[in-house]
């Protein structure tokens, strides 16, 4: 998840480059210095317009709000989905439009001391990199919000479509279905078949794996098993006799 | 193959802290409650006969409209915090409401049936006075706004400015009212405090000056407080030096029409200064000729105004409140009475006669745990027959509003107190009655072995009846409908689950009013009132005696402290019934320090709280002899700090046994460069369970975990971008040792702050980057630990190693704090309050200064994320899912009796509650455990092995004949 971003980055890099080279002037005046210097000076309008594809606007704008830079200015949105925040002085701001069901991806914009106004996409990373946004704001919902985890649920279509349960399914159909579909009683087949048989017949001086495994079981946790097993044996032991 | 097994772990580990709520769990154990704040303005929709809708315009800077049925939430429009988003003014007209906000720098105006806007214009600067609508030929075309200086006019359809005119001799005229009577004619009064009163008329249609009067009125200074408009444009003003009426008409006269309130034969109460209540139902219209004139706090009187002569229409002797409201054509007034002790009644009055309306008495009940009512909010309705209903929603001082119908029935009441919550505390819910019993039982002196038999035998019976009777009730519940089934909470059956996951919380509010809410549902099981509480008190809640030691209730202490002078007051109660407590609490006569709970009991099992005056003087609090005798022998390992933030000061005190202090460190920050902001010690009852961290070459980092570490940050008082920076500087409160200080420059405030086990996590703003960052700082002691069993800060040679790292955040926050469970086994969450209103889980995981940049075999054994510079925000880390909560002052975490699981209550203009499972629910099957294909699959099994013994046993009979 972490790499994802690179290549992006990259490419948005190079047209950042491009876009300085356009000529944007005071790149870099921070709100700070930009309130401070004007701090009896003019006050700005940013302004936009929301849109959740699909929604009528009445149905999510009175749940909805523009922030500015946190809470440092708030917004609110009119009936047809256009907003404007008044009284912002000029420097550099993240806008968000904030909805608790739809997403949309914040916007930081740039306001000279002249008023003169940008929208470009949010960098924390590279503060300074600029790739352009429509202005006045153009906001597009990009779907609602995730808030849940789907819950694993279970179901005989999972079951069965499992890796392992087909691995067990398949070779038993085959042991049931393929005597049936080849012909047995054909002698030269047979032969044949046998033939294939001895070849795959293992070398009888091999262990047997499932020898193995009892050695190695009956070996080191021999004692623990009988215990435990012991109770549970005892009951079907007597019935027999 | 190790390396396969680590990744296969990091996996299931990244998966596992993704913590998200199931979509299935939506309101199962959460629940938000959704506040307005202190009502200033209230207007109910009377557009429709069947609305449903009351607006409400509040001192929390919320616009909202209300249900008037169920009293909840249609919409709700919040502003900025402080001044610049205070409401000054709410006309209505049709479906719009005009909103004058921030002291008359924007005019709003919403659609209040969706409760999106209008349109929203900046006003020219000037303080706001006052604004009307204005009215011509019975249509409202116009809103008037008065400031200081400037009339405008502005139209209601789109905002736009019609005219703006420049108020004359605004230097010397203070002009306070606007008033238009719907004749085209817009008036500005304003006056020259004793000396005389200006009219100026302007004409609605471009702003000319169409008059311009001058009227002595040397005993009128503000006209808001003492005129009202009346009748024919006649301008009523009351005068308490001279008690007299005086009536100006603003069409022709040009001098005020003295009436001697003697000579109505009326007599104002002593000391009290008389008040005009007037009404104009219509913009568009003249207002109405009658009008009440209060008196004395408990005398109203209505009085019409006819040809110049003032008649009295009734007396209202005594009257609480009062109130006007129209329907159609009809005014009528509302007239609140006290009946006796605990209850008011309400009655209709015919505002042109006075007479009393039939069958429209109300009675209100007050809360004896309330607040006296202080508002009347009244909707007048016609009935069928053309009588006139009404509905009134009662303000009270502690910010209650209750909606009461014909014939007193409680509609719903609102707590909106609560939206001013200021510090909060949970409470362990006691034993059921059953279970105190019997525990009961062991707290009392024996007396004799025959009487304990029987003690006990009676309480075994009483255990088994309860037994018996819940079995019963669980019958009889099992064969209702299970919509029928109630539960319902109140404090009678509240009684503390398996779990320990339902507890009481305690709130406290700005408005001085208490509250006792249960965890689960949210009800509110007692509310208490303190009265005449200063408004800029700071309070501190602290639990002295929990749940745990019966027969002795439990007992909280609530520390009152007025800001301006530092006196204190105590105020002890029951935090689970809500009682005061019948504990006298000393009478503090000194300014209050410090205040803080020590570790030790009296013969109560009540912790001790101690108290430090001004005088560096210490008082206890119970002060027994048991008390103090304790406190002598302790004296000298008790040590507390004091922060002086105006002097940066910081200094540390130890206790003498004979309750003086001494002074014994001392750490100044120079208050020219930079100030203290904020101070932050460990939560006591914190747990950590693991005392290091195991590394990936199986080598301990042992924590440094030190009780008594305090962080200190620090702003700097130089704001310039290029200058500013925070520091922060970890002390030893016993000490004074600065263990750790750093500082981040090119920073600014405000700072968050998180301080638990070994680390401190805090988030600032970046002046240079622009951006919100986090940093954390972790303290260890090393590979070995220098005494493993005590922690002792003045026997601890060696500093800590100190690691931190800082990472960008992708939004400001409001609030931060960290989860809290009861052994501290779980992994720890931060919670941070978002001001988009959700709440974030993030983990401190993230947070982590021993995240590597380039990875290694060793990091990835110790399930180290690989280093990244931003830090994400997932919605699916949103506990609150779309459950907003508005302006998150602050959330608390309580431990439950399950290790997985924290309480979170997260409280601003909301509430919202929910519980939290940082490493997801490991000590309880998960809600969605599947009982049914387990036991199918049992089932099976079982029958399987059955049928196949039947099966070898006919196969072993079988071959036996064979």
């Amino acid at each position: 998840m972490f790499h994802r971003e690179r290549t992006p980055l990259l490419w948005a890099f190079f047209q950042a480059l491009l876009v300085v080279a356009w000529g944007f002037t005071d790149v870099d005046t921070g709100p700070g210095a930009a309130a401070a210097m004007q701090s009896n000076g003019d006050r700005f309008k940013i302004e936009g317009r929301a849109i959740v594809p699909g929604i009528k606007t009445q149905d999510w704008v009175s749940s909805a709000r523009i922030l500015v830079e946190g809470e440092e200015f708030v917004g609110f949105l009119r009936t047809d989905g256009s907003f404007a925040v008044n009284d912002v002085p000029s420097g550099s701001y993240v806008v968000e439009v904030i909805t608790p069901n739809y997403r949309f991806e914040p916007v930081r914009v740039d306001i000279t001391s002249k008023g003169k106004m940008r929208a470009r996409l949010v960098n924390y990373i590279k503060t300074s990199e600029v790739i352009r946004q429509p202005y006045p704001l153009q906001m597009r919902a990009n779907g609602p919000n995730t808030y849940f985890m789907k819950r694993e649920t279970w179901g005989w279509t999972d079951f069965l479509m499992n890796p392992m349960v087909m691995m067990m399914v398949l070779p038993l159909l085959i042991i049931v279905l393929l005597p049936k579909v080849v012909n047995t009683n054909d002698p030269e087949m047979r032969k044949e078949m046998e033939q294939s048989m001895n070849m795959l017949n293992p070398n009888p001086e091999l262990p047997d794996v499932s020898e193995l495994m009892t050695k190695l079981f009956s070996g080191s946790k021999g004692s623990s098993k009988a215990s435990t097993s012991s109770s549970k044996g005892t009951r079907p032991a007597v019935k027999r006799r | 193959m190790a390396k396969l097994i680590s990744l296969l772990l990091k996996c299931i580990m990244l998966c596992g802290i993704v913590g998200a709520v199931f979509e299935d769990q939506v309101g199962k154990f959460d629940w938000r409650q959704q506040y307005v704040g202190k009502v200033r303005f209230s207007h109910f929709d009377a557009q429709v006969q069947s609305s449903k809708k009351v607006l409400l315009a509040t001192e929390n800077n919320v616009f909202a409209a209300l249900n008037t049925r169920t009293g909840e939430l249609l919409w709700r429009q919040v502003d900025k915090t402080g001044p610049e988003g205070n409401i000054d003014a709410l006309l209505q007209h049709g479906q719009d409401a005009v909103l004058v906000v921030g002291d008359g720098r924007l005019l709003r105006s919403w659609e209040t049936n969706v409760g999106g806007l209008n349109w929203e214009v900046v006003l020219d600067s000037g303080s706001f006075q006052s604004a009307c609508l204005v009215g011509q030929h019975d249509n409202v075309k116009h809103v008037a706004v008065l400031k200081k200086t400037i009339l405008s006019l502005h139209y209601l359809s789109n905002g736009h400015q019609k005219w703006i005119e420049n108020l004359p001799e605004s230097e010397t005229v203070d002009y306070q009212a606007v008033y238009s009577g719907g004749n085209g004619d817009v008036y500005a009064l304003g006056v020259v405090p004793n000396s005389h009163v200006t009219i100026v008329t302007y004409s609605v249609d471009d702003g000319e000056i169409i008059k311009q009067v001058s009227v002595e009125a040397p005993w009128l200074s503000n006209i808001q407080s003492s005129c009202a408009m009346v009748g024919q444009g006649m301008l009523t003003c009351v005068d308490s030096a001279t008690l007299s009426l005086y009536m100006l008409d603003l069409h022709e006269q040009s001098q005020m029409a003295q009436v001697p309130l003697q000579s109505l034969g009326l007599e104002v109460a002593p000391g009290f200064h008389p008040v005009l209540v007037s009404t104009q139902p219509n913009p568009a219209r003249q207002p109405l000729s009658e009008f009440f004139l209060q008196l004395g706090p408990e005398h109203y009187l209505l009085l019409q105004h006819n040809d110049g002569q003032i008649v009295t229409l009734r007396d209202f002797n005594p009257a609480m409140l009062v109130s006007f409201a129209t329907t159609g054509e009809k005014t009528i007034a509302a007239v609140m009475s006290p009946k006796n002790k605990t209850a008011c009644s309400l009655n209709l009055f015919s505002a042109e006669s006075g007479r009393r309306l039939l069958d429209t008495t109300l009675i209100f009940n007050m809360d004896p745990n309330g607040g006296k009512p202080e508002k009347l909010h009244v909707q007048a309705f016609l009935k069928k027959d053309d009588s006139v209903g009404y509905r009134v929603i009662v303000q009270t001082e502690d910010h209650t509003l209750t909606f009461i119908q014909q014939p007193g029935r409680v509609m719903w009441t609102r707590e909106e107190a609560l939206s001013d919550v200021v510090t909060m505390e949970m409470v362990d819910l006691p034993l059921t009655g059953t279970q105190a019993e019997l525990e009961g039982e062991f707290g009392k002196k024996a007396d004799g072995l025959f009487s304990m038999v029987l003690k006990r035998l009676s309480s075994q019976l009483i255990l088994l009846q309860a037994w018996i009777s819940h079995l019963w009730k669980m019958f009889y519940d099992a064969r209702k409908p299970r919509s029928q089934v109630k539960n319902e909470v109140t404090i009678e059956n509240l009684s503390r689950d398996e779990f320990n996951l339902q507890k009481m919380m305690v709130m406290v509010t700005a408005s001085g009013k208490l509250f006792g809410i249960d965890s689960k549902t949210g009800t509110i099981l007692w509310r208490h009132y303190l009265e005449n509480i200063p408004s800029n008190s700071a309070f501190k809640l602290m639990v002295q005696r929990t749940t745990a030691h019966f027969p002795h209730p439990p007992q909280c202490t609530l520390l009152i402290k007025d800001k301006d002078t530092g006196l204190a007051s105590l105020h002890v109660f029951n935090p689970i019934f809500g009682k005061k407590n019948h504990v006298t609490p000393p009478a503090l006569s000194q300014p209050i320090l410090q205040s803080l709970m020590l570790p030790l009991n009296d013969q109560d099992y009540a912790k001790v709280l101690l108290l430090v005056d001004d005088q560096y003087k210490v008082s206890a609090f119970p002060s027994t002899k048991n008390v103090l005798q304790q406190l002598q022998e302790m004296a000298s390992s008790i040590f507390f700090y004091l922060v002086d933030s105006s002097q940066g000061r910081l200094s540390g005190y130890r206790l003498r046994t004979d309750l003086s202090t001494e002074l014994i460190w001392e750490v100044v920050v120079p208050t020219e460069v930079q100030k203290i902001v904020s101070v932050k010690g460990k939560r006591p009852n914190e747990h950590v369970h693991s005392q290091g961290r195991v590394m990936g070459d199986r080598s301990v980092l042992y924590k440094y975990l030190n009780p008594n570490l305090l962080a200190v940050v620090t702003e700097s008082t130089d704001t310039h971008q290029e200058r500013s920076f925070i520091g922060i500087m970890l002390i030893d409160g016993v000490t004074g040792r600065i263990i750790h200080e750093a500082v981040q420059r090119k920073t600014k405030g405000p700072v968050h702050i998180v301080h638990s086990e070994n680390w401190v996590v805090y988030e600032y703003w970046s002046t240079k980057s622009r951006r919100n960052e986090f940093s954390v700082i972790e303290l260890y002691e090393g590979m070995e630990l220098y005494n493993s069993t005590v922690f002792s800060s003045l026997d601890r040679p060696h500093a800590p190693q100190v690691l931190q790292q800082s990472y960008i955040f992708p939004s400001s926050i409001s609030t931060l704090e960290a989860t809290l469970t009861e052994k501290g086994i779980t992994s720890r969450h931060l919670l941070i309050g978002l001001p988009s209103g959700g709440i974030l889980s993030l983990p401190k995981m993230f947070l982590d200064p021993r995240r590597p940049e380039i990875v290694t075999e060793q990091s990835r054994e110790e399930n180290l994320i690989p280093y990244a510079p931003e830090l994400m925000i997932r919605t699916e880390w949103f506990i609150n899912y779309n459950q907003t909560v508005s302006r998150v002052r602050g959330i608390y975490t309580a431990p439950s009796g399950l290790e997985s699981t924290c309480l979170v209550v997260a409280y601003g203009l909301d509430i919202y509650q929910t519980r939290v499972y940082p490493s997801k629910q490991f000590d309880v099957l998960k809600d969605d455990y599947d009982y049914m294909l387990i036991s199918s699959v049992l089932f099976a099994l079982f029958f399987a092995t059955m049928i196949s013994k039947r099966l070898a046993e006919v196969k072993l009979l079988n071959r036996a004949w064979r």
